[in-house]
């Protein structure tokens, strides 16, 4: 149970000290693609295989919409 | 001395006055492109999987299967702001499983463990998605439409959807809402020893070559309604956190209408004496789910510098279903970037879930349930996933190839496997080039 309570406050500390607001020349590490708050497109048919075989797929990634991933 | 101070502060003043000025001139006038040049991205994988508990027989047999896709991926910047992407992708396939749908082909013995050599052996499908995507003036607001459509040979899927984000607080903060509909067909086939038991059946199969039981009488009722409809919405918020840190949160809603059952997929149950013909035992039945399932899932990334090599990308999920499934996804990837152009990304993932209130192992359900599956991938299982991947990335696309300039190349492989008998390996390789 603590380490639970730790991500999450930590997690709103860190959004509350995003008060201070990033300026876009500041962005640098921020534009970094491997920042991207999403798979890497290389990662894309590796998630099609998780949503295959895995209960807590979304719809379309595959087994429950977009394929029936039923192999 | 009054002029001579005064002189050089306005002249002073009027410099930093103009210089103030300039760079309101520049936004007035120029924008930048959101895609500067046409990409493209291709990207292929070959997949081989193993497991012994088939949910094609029942929860026991082969589940060897090996895929090998191929997708190409076009970005095509229709005006400054207006972006139109394509994803077009062929999988082919050999499925062990599948290929048990119909065992006795008269090669070999049948057996659960051994794949047969019919039709259902192999399939292809393909999918093709089309997105296109308006960003404002001010680069703070993007609207995306999606259409899809996806094909094989018993699985037909169309799919529409759109979204719309906003951005805030000078582009720190995000918020989204997206929609997305699939409606999908099944073109049902069912175990071929159960097809004599259907509408316009002869009413028994092979009654000479049965051993066990005798009397040979599955549960089986061809299914009036093949149609699959999936409806999502999702709602995202992300917030840069620091100049080297941002996160996001995501709450994905699904609501699944239909056929959500697997019309090939068998059952046998613990009152219902056994038949075998060679080595395979015959259906009780086909699975049978409720045809309806909500999901809720939430999300949280956290992606951040933690000095100017190494990089931490975290991911955590929680799931729960109507079906009393709950589950847990955690993963963390740390690209080290060796060079300027080459990042290592050494990763690990790990997913539990309980299973669904309608498994059942091998021959331990009751005919007299209302609903039983023995898919092992609705049962209880903990994954762990190992992966490795290299990237190289070249920013000024200084190597050409006729028209197009080389950006990046990347190459990753997992292993995954799980506390039950399956496992996974896939190996995956993307190359992008920018068209000159």
């Amino acid at each position: 149970m603590i380490p639970r309570y730790f991500i999450l406050v930590s997690f709103i500390i860190c959004l509350v000290s995003s008060c201070v607001i990033v300026k876009g020349y500041e962005k640098i590490a921020i534009s970094d693609p491997d920042m991207k708050l999403s798979d890497t497109p290389c990662d894309q048919n590796v998630t099609v295989a998780h949503a295959y075989r895995e209960a807590a797929s979304g719809a379309g990634d595959g087994k429950m919409g977009g394929g029936c991933g039923c192999n | 001395m009054m002029k001579k101070i005064l002189f050089p502060s306005l002249l002073l003043l009027s410099f930093s006055f103009g210089n103030s000025q300039e760079p309101k001139k520049q936004d007035v006038n120029f924008t930048k492109r959101i895609l500067e040049n046409t990409e493209i991205r291709f990207l292929s994988s070959y997949y081989s999987q193993n497991g012994e508990n088939a949910a094609v027989t029942g929860g026991l047999g082969t589940e060897a299967l090996t895929d090998a896709t191929g997708t190409i991926i076009v970005s095509i910047p229709l005006t400054a702001d207006d972006v139109l992407t394509i994803n077009a992708g062929v999988s082919a396939y050999t499925s062990a499983s599948s290929s048990n749908v119909s065992p006795f082909d008269g090669q070999q013995e049948a057996d659960p463990f051994v794949a047969s050599t019919g039709a259902s052996s192999a399939d292809t499908w393909v999918n093709m998605t089309g997105t296109y995507s308006h960003s404002s003036k001010d680069r703070n607001e993007i609207v995306a439409a999606t259409v899809g459509v996806s094909k094989e040979y018993d699985y037909t899927s169309f799919s529409f959807g759109g979204s719309y984000r906003k951005l805030f607080n000078q582009k720190n903060t995000e918020l989204s809402i997206s929609a997305t509909a699939y409606l999908d067909k099944w073109d049902a086939i069912y175990p071929i020893e159960l097809r004599p038991f259907g509408i316009d059946g002869i009413g028994f199969f092979r009654p000479t070559e049965i051993r066990g039981s005798s009397n040979y009488k599955p549960y089986f009722k061809e299914l009036e309604n093949t149609n699959r409809n999936s409806y999502i919405v999702g709602l995202g918020f992300s917030q840069i956190l620091h100049k080297q840190i941002q996160g996001a949160l995501a709450l994905d809603l699904v609501q699944q209408e239909g056929l959500l059952s697997t019309p090939f997929q068998r059952v046998y149950f613990a009152d219902i004496a056994d038949t075998f013909i060679e080595n395979f035992q015959l259906a009780d039945a086909i699975e049978r789910l409720p045809d309806t399932r909500f999901k809720v899932a939430l999300g949280g990334r956290l992606h951040g510098y933690l000095n100017e090599v190494l990089m931490v990308r975290t991911y955590y999920r929680f799931y729960k279903d109507s079906w009393g499934i709950s589950a847990h996804t955690a993963n963390v990837e740390i690209p080290i970037k060796i060079t300027n152009t080459i990042t290592l990304y050494p990763s690990y993932r790990w997913y539990k879930q309980t299973a669904a209130d309608y498994f059942n192992l091998f021959e331990t359900g009751l005919s007299t349930d209302t609903f039983y599956t023995s898919d092992y991938d609705l049962s209880k299982y903990t994954a762990r996933q190992m992966g490795f991947g290299i990237s190289y990335t070249d920013i000024l696309t200084k190597t050409q190839l006729w028209k197009l300039g080389f950006k990046s190349i990347d190459l990753k492989y997992y292993n995954y496997s799980r506390d039950t008998s399956f496992s996974f390996n896939i190996v995956t390789a993307g190359i992008t080039f920018l068209v000159q």
